[in-house]
């Protein structure tokens, strides 16, 4: 019952659990039933200290969806909770961070601003150092609270950061500003903003054939500068590593707005390298409330085994590291991959080994956009 | 060797009776003697004489250590043998010698006469003194276990040191009885316990040694004694843990026992009194039997549990005083999330849960009142956390799924495995 029920076609909207995108006003409006519910709770006749009900946001409560008809599959996450407590010892600083970074948003909203999480960052270490450290803590924090309240990130105030950059065949406009041809901005690219909301008002135009997902900024820029675009007609994106929403966000909306444009994925041939994919194409659990509505479907170009076997000299590949080892891991024993990605998993584990696109350039520099261009051509994808 | 002659209103008789302290065993031998009559007068009272080679100095010191404690009821004038009918009375006593009062209850037909006599070098001295008896009995009738309370405060009010300032003592008592044998002999155990507080101001210097300890006072059948093994483990077995308290070690000097704290706070002392007696005396030698361990380590528990229930922040467990710690946080967290709102009505309805008046409002009134309330419902419930463990309350309740697919999950800090989707 337990596997049937965590990969379903039917049904999965019951199970879904996801944080609604609201408005500032809604949102101050759920803060302060949390607040007024808190004190109703501690002037009660049975007065008690209300404990926080978070979504977990674990891989034991999140589930996979697979469409029924594009074969397309995401993660959610689905109704099991979390507790953050002030009665339990090893929970009650967290108990208290959660109330803090609330305190914060509804200032924020209050004063009709956005921040960023750096910002937030520096802030709570201000005025709170005994309760925040870092800024994974914030963000973990922050995620606390989207879980409790159930609504986005975005919603509670809080921007994106801006990471990701977009170049190639690709006109955007945002409101009442002047039409931006991305393939000539340079070898930086478009600088993707922050604010989902901006990004949902793009206005957007294309005849490219092909999105390029590229794993590191350097590659980008490389594709970027050598006008890969004008030999195979596509658009660049890159989060410059780890995918953050806003580049997902965007990537996303292409998607369904070119439903025809094929969407590629440009990666080191590594564990690290695929997971950054996966989270593109399937979501992910720390922003799982969220991730969901972003996921699109995109496939495994390069790099790949029979690339690094074929293309790759020896002397380029370096040893895993242990965190490798881990991903791997963590890939093999995941149910939403597919059977050739866990292929390619194992056959980097066997050999021990990894290697960056770069080492492409071993057979020049232009070699990059050839290979490219034949793996395109021969629908070489995974 | 004790003489004592004893008779109660009720009693056609005195009662002469001869105690041999001689006697190896610490009960000595009893012996009966021939009663006197009283000829149809009636009275009631007691008089023990002591014949002991010490000079009087020392026996005045030893007698005066023991008066100190003991805390005994009388039977008054017109009542019967049920001890149901005390009347209190509180004494001071003092030194020097010839100017010595005792601890009583306060019976307005009973007086108590001190007669003490000696050789020397001028020939056998008798030294007579009626004692005063202090007011009129205030509390009548009272239970045993009042009479032990009221004591107890007299005696830590007489230890104050000279720093202590007006009355800041709180109380807590207990009372444990077993259910009786078929001769209606049933055991009772009372205990009273007492926290005094300094006040600030007393330098560091001045705090005692013995300040970190608490002697206990014991007594059996209404007199002053050894502790009973029994007792002894009833004090190691109880959890002073849940009551904010940490046992050092517990000492048994002739007798005397002294508890030793750790991490006692300098202006925090704790007293103890325990009194294990038989409700009805049939006989004048006491049952054999030894205080039961459980009723003494129930009735010294309850009298924890009865402080702690009558005095607002006073012996919480170790974890609550950890919450009392995040208390001013969260309290300053709310208030100032509830006073940046530009919504009155949001603002005049948090203040109207917590009770402060509108005209009031600002960032101290409201932080204050929210932290208050929190640490006495901190208090509420490490009170209650041992008798029944409560559902928690979650801030949102209608989520209909939330109850039935709810699991628990520990925080760690860092500790979850990694998922690549974790990104």
């Amino acid at each position: 019952m337990g596997e049937l029920s965590r990969s379903t076609i039917f049904f999965s909207d019951q199970h879904l659990c996801y944080a609604d995108i609201l408005s500032p006003s809604q949102v101050r409006a759920r803060i302060e039933v949390a607040v007024l519910n808190f004190l109703k709770a501690l002037s009660s006749n049975s007065p008690s200290i209300s404990d926080l009900s978070l979504i977990s946001r674990n891989s034991s409560n999140s589930r996979v969806s697979r469409g029924l008809l594009t074969g397309d599959s995401w993660i959610f996450l689905s109704h099991s909770f979390c507790t953050r407590s002030l009665t339990k010892e090893n929970s009650a600083k967290s108990f208290i961070r959660v109330w803090k970074v609330m305190e914060i948003c509804y200032q924020v909203l209050v004063q009709e601003k956005r921040v960023t999480q750096r910002e937030l960052y520096y802030k709570l270490l201000c005025d709170s150092p005994d309760y925040f450290t870092s800024q994974l803590q914030v963000n973990r924090t922050i995620q606390d609270l989207v879980a409790l309240l159930r609504c986005s990130r975005y919603s509670l105030g809080i921007m994106a950061s801006s990471r990701g950059a977009i170049a190639g065949r690709l006109l955007l406009q945002e409101p009442d500003k002047e039409v931006v041809d991305c393939s000539t901005c340079g070898s930086s690219g478009y600088a993707i903003s922050g604010d989902l909301e901006l990004l949902g008002k793009l206005t957007m135009g294309t005849d490219a054939r092909y999105i390029i997902m590229v794993e590191k900024h350097a590659v980008f820029q490389r594709l970027a500068e050598d006008r890969v675009f004008n030999q195979i007609p596509c658009i660049l994106i890159t989060a410059k590593g780890f995918p953050d929403i806003a580049t997902r966000f965007l990537l996303h909306r292409m998607c369904k707005m070119f439903p025809n444009l094929l969407v590629l994925g440009l990666v080191d041939w590594n564990p690290a390298g695929l997971a950054i994919l996966c989270t593109f194409k399937f979501g992910s659990i720390g922003m799982g409330l969220e991730a969901y509505r972003y996921a699109c479907n995109i496939k495994w170009l390069g790099l790949r085994k029979d690339d690094i076997n074929q293309l790759i000299p020896k002397e380029c590949l370096v040893p895993l590291k242990p965190r490798d080892l881990q991903i791997a891991k963590s890939l093999m024993s995941s149910e939403i991959l597919q059977d050739s990605y866990k292929e390619e998993v194992a056959a980097m584990v066997q050999s021990g080994r990894r290697a960056e696109i770069e080492a492409l350039y071993c057979h020049g520099y232009d070699y990059l956009v050839k290979f490219l261009a034949t793996k395109i051509v021969q629908a070489n994808y995974l | 060797m004790l003489y004592l002659a004893t008779t109660s209103v009720s009693d056609s008789e005195i009662h002469n009776l001869n105690l041999n302290l001689k006697e190896s065993n610490s009960v000595g031998t009893l012996t009966k003697l021939p009663s006197t009559a009283k000829n149809g007068a009636k009275f009631s009272g007691t008089e023990v004489s002591v014949s002991i080679s010490k000079s009087l100095d020392d026996l005045l010191a030893e007698v005066t250590c023991f008066l100190q404690k003991v805390q005994f009821s009388c039977l008054s004038a017109d009542s019967t043998n049920d001890f149901s009918n005390y009347k209190e009375i509180s004494v001071n006593y003092s030194f020097p010698w010839h100017f010595m009062q005792m601890i009583l209850l306060k019976v307005p037909k009973v007086v108590m006469e001190l007669l003490v006599g000696g050789d020397d070098s001028l020939g056998s001295q008798i030294g007579s003194r009626i004692l005063v008896i202090e007011g009129s009995s205030v509390y009548s009738p009272v239970e045993s276990i009042k009479c032990l309370k009221l004591g107890l405060k007299d005696y830590v009010r007489k230890h104050q040191t000279r720093f202590s300032v007006g009355e800041n003592l709180k109380v807590g008592t207990g009372v444990a009885n077993s259910s009786g044998s078929s001769q209606g002999n049933s055991q009772v155990v009372e205990a009273v316990v007492i926290i005094s507080e300094m006040s600030e101001l007393v330098p560091s210097s001045c705090i005692r040694e013995q300040d970190m300890k608490t002697e206990v006072l014991y007594f059996e059948d209404f007199v002053s004694c050894s502790i009973a093994q029994s007792s002894l483990d009833a004090l190691t077995n109880i959890n002073w843990k849940s009551y904010g308290l940490a046992l050092r070690s517990i000492a048994n000097h002739d007798g005397s026992v002294m508890l030793e704290w750790e991490n006692l706070l300098p202006d925090f002392h704790i007293h103890i009194a325990i009194h294990c007696y038989h409700r009805q005396v049939k006989q004048w030698v006491a049952e054999n039997s030894l205080p039961d361990r459980n009723l003494v380590r129930k009735a010294v528990k309850c009298a924890l549990d009865d402080l702690k229930e009558n005095n607002q922040g006073v012996l919480l467990s170790r974890r609550a005083l950890k919450m009392c710690d995040y208390a001013p946080d969260l309290a300053k967290t709310l208030a100032q999330l509830i006073l940046s709102s530009n919504d009155l009505n949001f603002q005049e309805e948090c203040c109207s849960l917590l009770g402060v008046q509108s005209q009031e409002v600002n960032m101290d009134n409201v932080g204050n009142c929210i932290r208050e309330k929190i640490i006495s419902v901190i208090g509420l419930n490490d009170r209650n956390s041992q008798k029944n463990k409560e559902a928690p309350t979650f801030l949102f309740e209608d989520d209909c799924f939330q109850k039935e697919h709810f699991m628990e999950e520990e925080y760690h800090e860092g500790e979850e495995a990694y998922n690549f989707l974790d990104l």
